[in-house]
């Protein structure tokens, strides 16, 4: 009996605070819900991809916030697709939040940005890179992240404009390889660059998939060794990418340029694991390490702000994952929240479609302007873009596009031979 | 005959040797004491993390490497049967089930712990090698490791041909009540069964390791392809994994190379599937 007293009192207690809590704040902060997967598998980038943002936060509150009212997070945490929706309702329905900002992870984003279209509120997508969030025409989403297809496209465009004419070679007499992983994630990239290399008129010779869980890939070099492609565009996770590598060596299969689109051919354990032979593979990324010259107006006081702060409060400097955090962030408190003047998700939708930033503008060196509700990618940044790097001396150079590039591109891959003996014979 | 067919035959004979090796422990311990050892994977691991960090540490060639590496697990199958097989050798085949898919969780998290998620290689002198003739190109560290994978099943073979043990083992894997009756001892037997099977795993580990790489869950990149082999070869025959394992090499470079590299898994295990349907004991097993 008595506990049962205490329960019912515990409960009412709970209830009284809800009602006291949530109401009279909304009118003096700026209240935007944080969706993100804060605990579980996917944890651990989703609260780096968060930290960013909370640094965007610490620099509008310390300035006094967005015309005199502080901004304020709304945690939510969306561990799977239907949490993410659950948690979403949640928001919307009980703390009545007009904008959502998430996610890092693409199915997460997906499943959650549709609870929001529903009830008009907005979304601010941060760093999940799926095609198809953008793809189905909403009117409330918008994302400041390149899409995984633009990742296939500039691996092309790359191979157009430097590739062709360094080698001497017409772009369209260039044969082409696609190899990739066949989950979601290899899929989407790998199609975009056939479909982007074939639109350029180039010979795409081979476009082969295969489960990232093989043990062998083998077929997948003797292909290439059939089919003889000047460029292999490859999208890989780290195991499949090690393999290839191998084998590709075992098997004296020489390419004169291979582009990795991320994941494998981007992570520290590339060079780890292959020492000079790691080097001059090309790697595409979002923008990071970029040169400096591209940033405009105080970009680049902002960035390195941001980056010493995030040292200071979370003991690393930021990478990807946090910096596409700040900048989402970063461009939502400083430019579109300020125009809109309030959370009301019409304005705030104006707002952001009148956005127009140049090259150079945000922390990423790439501008922003959003696609309109008919356009096919209504509401994806389209001046987002990733960067093509190189491996060389076993570290990640940016050489593509020019204006963001530290470094030369060098090509062409030396031949397995020349390696052994350590000649390179790159064009100038 | 076309080069890149004579190639394909050696990359996938190559490949089979591999699976083969990896599917000797599986078939013994299957065979003999009729548990699926789904644990067989992080065995593997486990062997590959002890080529890895002994030749690390000490500068030890992963194939003398196997000079600790075989007893040793020998003795960790040993300990392994021990502890927790032979308390459930005669419980229904679910509870056994648990108890390996358990081991396999416990090994594979405690690696994860122990060494991260790291992708580890090592670097020998011969780990790219490959030998050139006539236009034909054979990797030297899978080449090794074909060789021994024969050496190593016809070793076995005699084994439980001509000595006491190896014929109780058999004896064992026929009809366990009728060798009990012989006065075999079946859980000494059991145990060096066991033994054996986990040094075969060991031996496949530190072949694996010049031209593979470690980490927690590679184990389950292979054991999957083991099992298919272990069924294919018929489940208690070494001749058989052997066999079954270069057969499965062979079309998997095949149906890559012609087909397509995306369905070659789908291939084999069609080929498993009608194994399963059109003759359930393997090409070599009993009825």
């Amino acid at each position: 009996m008595k506990k049962r007293t205490i329960g019912f009192l515990v409960a009412a207690l709970l209830a009284l605070g809800l009602l006291v809590s949530t109401p009279g704040m909304a009118a003096e902060t700026w209240r935007i819900g944080a969706l993100f997967p804060f605990t579980g598998s996917l944890a651990l980038l989703g609260n780096e991809s968060f930290n960013g943002a909370v640094i965007a936060q610490d620099m509008v509150n310390e300035k006094g916030g967005i015309q005199g009212k502080k901004v304020e997070w709304e945690k939510a945490d969306g561990v799977d697709p239907k949490k993410a929706m659950t948690e979403c309702e949640r928001l919307i329905a009980l703390e009545k939040i007009k904008l959502v900002f998430g996610t890092y992870s693409s199915s997460l984003s997906y499943a959650a940005s549709e609870v929001t279209e529903r009830n008009k509120v907005i979304y601010w997508e941060q760093g999940a890179i799926a095609d198809n969030i953008t793809a189905r025409g909403f009117k409330y989403l918008f994302r400041t992240i390149p899409r995984a297809g633009d990742f296939g496209n500039l691996a092309v465009n790359f191979a157009n404009e430097v590739v062709a004419p360094k080698l001497k070679m017409d772009a369209k007499k260039m044969k082409v390889g696609i190899m990739f992983e066949d989950s979601l994630y290899g899929t989407t990239v790998g199609n975009s660059a056939a479909k982007k290399a074939k639109e350029l008129g180039m010979d795409v010779v081979a476009t082969e998939s295969y489960s990232h869980k093989t043990v062998d890939l083998s077929s997948v070099v003797m292909i290439f060794k059939a089919k003889n492609p000047d460029v292999v565009i490859a999208t890989s996770y780290m195991e499949d990418a090690i393999l290839f590598w191998r084998q590709a060596k075992e098997m004296d299969l020489n390419v004169k340029v291979f582009i990795g689109t991320g994941a494998g051919h981007g992570m520290p354990e590339w060079a780890r694991i292959f020492g000079n032979e790691a080097n001059y593979i090309f790697n595409i990324d979002p923008p990071i390490g970029i040169n400096p010259k591209v940033f405009k107006g105080n970009t680049l006081a902002v960035l390195n702000d941001f980056r010493e702060r995030f040292n200071k409060k979370f003991g690393h400097y930021p990478a990807t994952h946090a910096t596409a955090g700040f900048m989402a962030a970063h461009l939502l408190f400083e430019v579109v929240l300020p125009k809109a003047g309030s959370l009301d998700p019409e304005a705030v939708r104006k707002a952001a479609l009148e956005v127009d930033i140049p090259e150079g503008g945000t922390v990423f060196g790439f501008g922003v302007k959003f696609a309109p509700p008919d356009n096919p990618a209504a509401g994806q940044n389209l001046r987002g873009i990733p960067v093509l790097m190189q491996w060389q001396e076993q570290k990640l150079w940016v050489v593509y596009p020019a204006s963001f590039a530290v470094r030369e591109p060098l090509l062409p891959l030396p031949t397995w031979e020349e390696r052994a003996k350590g000649v390179t014979k790159f064009i100038k | 005959m076309d080069i890149t067919v004579l190639q394909l035959i050696i990359n996938g004979l190559l490949l089979g040797g591999m699976y083969a090796l990896i599917s000797i422990g599986l078939t013994l311990i299957f065979g003999v004491l009729e548990i699926i050892n789904f644990a067989h994977g992080e065995f593997l691991m486990l062997a590959m993390y002890a080529a890895f960090w002994l030749f690390q540490l000490y500068g030890i060639d992963p194939y003398l490497s196997m000079v600790i590496i075989l007893p040793l697990f020998f003795l960790i199958g040993v300990l392994v049967q021990r502890v927790t097989i032979q308390p459930i050798i005669n419980a229904p085949p679910l509870n056994q089930i648990f108890m390996t898919v358990g081991l396999s969780m416990v090994l594979q998290n405690v690696a994860l712990f122990v060494w991260t998620a790291d992708y580890r290689t090592v670097k020998t002198t011969y780990s790219g090698l490959t030998l050139k003739t006539a236009g034909l190109l054979i990797s030297f560290p899978r080449l090794v490791a074909f060789l021994l994978a024969m050496g190593l099943i016809a070793a076995l073979l005699i084994f439980l041909k001509k000595t006491y043990t190896g014929k109780a083992i058999r004896a064992l894997a026929q009809e366990r009540k009728a060798a009990m009756l012989m006065g075999i001892n079946v859980y000494r037997t059991y145990q060096i069964a066991f033994g054996i099977g986990s040094a075969c795993v060991g031996a496949a580990g530190a072949m694996l390791i010049p031209v593979y790489f470690v980490f927690p869950s590679v184990g389950s990149l292979f054991v999957l392809i083991a099992f298919v082999v272990v069924i294919l070869g018929g489940y208690n025959s070494l001749t058989g994994s052997l066999v079954g394992g270069l057969i499965i090499g062979v079309v998997e470079a095949f149906s890559g190379f012609f087909i397509s590299p995306h369905l070659k898994e789908a291939i084999y295990f069609v080929i498993f599937i009608l194994i399963l349907l059109f003759k359930p004991t393997g090409l070599f097993g009993r009825a």
